[in-house]
């Protein structure tokens, strides 16, 4: 880690130095050790607090949407191959312009899920790291302008452990088993829209929450409009959702979001072979169409 | 005729006229909305309606300026208020006034569908048809077969429905 957190620093100071960027977005180390979480730096001086180590979960991409970060202009990011997607999607749909950013990529060997590591865990292996790395593809970020290598081990995937389980489950249920199974899900939600502010991709200056003229989502908490609220944030996301898992970590009665996500994810792509956040060129998928699209469903 | 429609929409959400899975309202007949393009499916209805054809009575016809305007917020929404299905329907591939509405459209309800079918919503509740301002007959087969479908299913409540 010292290695990493060396280039890191110098990358972050270079940068800061020659003006290349005013602000960089990293993590440091929390008052917990096995905790990190987010800093800003824009004095070169500051950098020794950067640091990287698989307690890094949160998608610091999502500071990107704010307008308090986006007047800095010009932003150095360190962000984790999953994570990166996210600046990708942001670039394809015109949120962020490539030249005011720049990806300090690092090579990420997977993140202790924060659960565990409240209560000590702090060794990075299948049974400890969250779903999204077990099917990971982008340890090394797809995009980047400075890479910073890991010098950990990979850990060993020997397939005990079958990532999002649940969604063949579901699958398999029956319609009224799944109404039930998400009726229970839904019920628990308390309209806080952490999942909205925890999320990348949800940038919307007004969301249709606040929207009332007409109100489409109720906004007590009853159970059509809990509904209505985690359909709705799923729709938006579906063909745009990168996977970074922070929806679901934010919710605070632990509804399994990354379920619907990671459903969609894969429904997008066997329909449409899209996979959203892998090449700042490509059309966003529902931004386009093709005439010999999937039809069956019409009469 | 817009009046009547306001109307409908009215009775359709009022919980007192029809609500789905109810089981007082057992007997009474299922409530289907269809929410259709201005240019193509709603004059093949019209077609249909100036030519005297009959068809089954349960639908409500919503018009909007193209299948690409019908957000599927509209979809949840009917159920919501007690719709047991939802058509949504309009030009052929092609031929929307708009150039490509309906193909946006297209894609959208392909995964909007199968997000519903994964919440636990009977898919078979939701429609989708191209309907052009010709073809009366087949707004009437539509309806027809649409209805029919929609009186055999069960009446199991969603997650959109008040208890
Ligand atoms: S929906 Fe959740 S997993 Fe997807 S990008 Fe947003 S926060 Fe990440
Ligand atoms: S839920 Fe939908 S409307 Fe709200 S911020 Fe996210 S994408 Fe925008
Ligand atoms: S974070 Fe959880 S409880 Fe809060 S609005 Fe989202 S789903 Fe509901
Ligand atoms: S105008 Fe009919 S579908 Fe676009």
């Amino acid at each position: 880690m010292e290695k990493m957190n060396d280039k890191l620093q110098n990358t972050a100071k270079e940068l800061l130095e020659n003006k290349e960027v005013n602000l960089i977005i990293g993590f440091t180390k929390g008052s917990n050790p096995l905790r990190m979480r987010s800093v800003f730096i824009t004095d070169p001086n500051d950098v020794s607090k950067l640091s990287f180590n698989a307690h890094c979960v949160q998608d610091l991409a999502v500071f990107l949407k704010k307008p308090e970060v986006k007047k800095f202009g010009k932003i150095g990011l360190v962000v984790k191959g999953c994570d990166e997607k996210a600046v990708n999607t942001l670039i394809q749909e015109y949120q962020l312009s490539r030249d005011n950013i720049k990806i300090i990529g690092v090579e990420c060997r997977g993140a202790v899920k924060q659960n565990l590591a409240d209560k000590g865990e702090d060794s990075v292996k299948q049974s400890t790291v969250y779903d999204k790395c077990l099917v990971c593809e982008v340890h090394t970020p797809l995009l980047y302008d400075y890479l910073v290598e890991s010098d950990e081990p990979a850990f060993e995937i020997n397939g005990d452990i079958k990532p999002y389980a649940k969604i063949e489950e579901l699958d398999a249920m029956s319609v009224e088993d799944r109404n039930m199974f998400w009726q229970k899900e839904f019920e628990k939600c308390i309209k806080c829209y952490a999942c909205r502010q925890a999320c990348p991709l949800c940038y919307c200056t007004r969301c249709i929450v606040e929207k009332n003229t007409p109100q489409w989502i109720e906004t007590n908490i009853e159970e059509t409009g809990n509904a209505q609220w985690n359909m709705i944030r799923a729709y938006h996301l579906s063909g745009r959702c990168i996977g970074c898992g922070e929806c679901e970590r934010a919710c605070p009665v632990n509804i399994p979001l990354m379920l619907v996500n990671e459903k969609m994810a894969r429904d997008v792509f066997e329909k449409f072979g899209y996979k959203s956040g892998v090449d700042i060129n490509a059309k966003p998928v529902f931004g386009t169409f093709d005439a010999n699209d999937f039809n069956e469903f019409i009469k | 005729m817009e009046n009547n429609i306001v109307e409908d929409v009215q009775n359709a959400r009022g919980d007192k006229e029809y609500s789905a899975g109810g089981a007082k309202d057992k007997d009474k007949e299922p409530r289907i909305i269809a929410f259709v393009c201005n240019w193509c499916t709603y004059n093949g209805a019209d077609l249909a309606g100036t030519s005297r054809m009959k068809y089954a009575e349960n639908v409500r016809v919503i018009k909007l300026p193209c299948t690409g305007r019908i957000d599927p917020l509209f979809v949840v929404e009917a159920f919501k208020k007690g719709a047991k299905g939802v058509l949504v329907s309009g030009c052929h591939p092609g031929d929307c006034h708009y150039t490509s509405g309906n193909y946006h459209s297209r894609r959208k309800y392909t995964a909007f569908r199968d997000l519903l079918s994964y919440l636990g919503v009977d898919i078979n509740r939701v429609e989708f048809s191209w309907i052009s301002a010709s073809e009366g007959n087949k707004w009437v087969s539509v309806i027809n077969e649409f209805t029919n479908k929609i009186k055999l299913l069960p009446d199991n409540s969603d997650i959109f429905s008040k208890k």
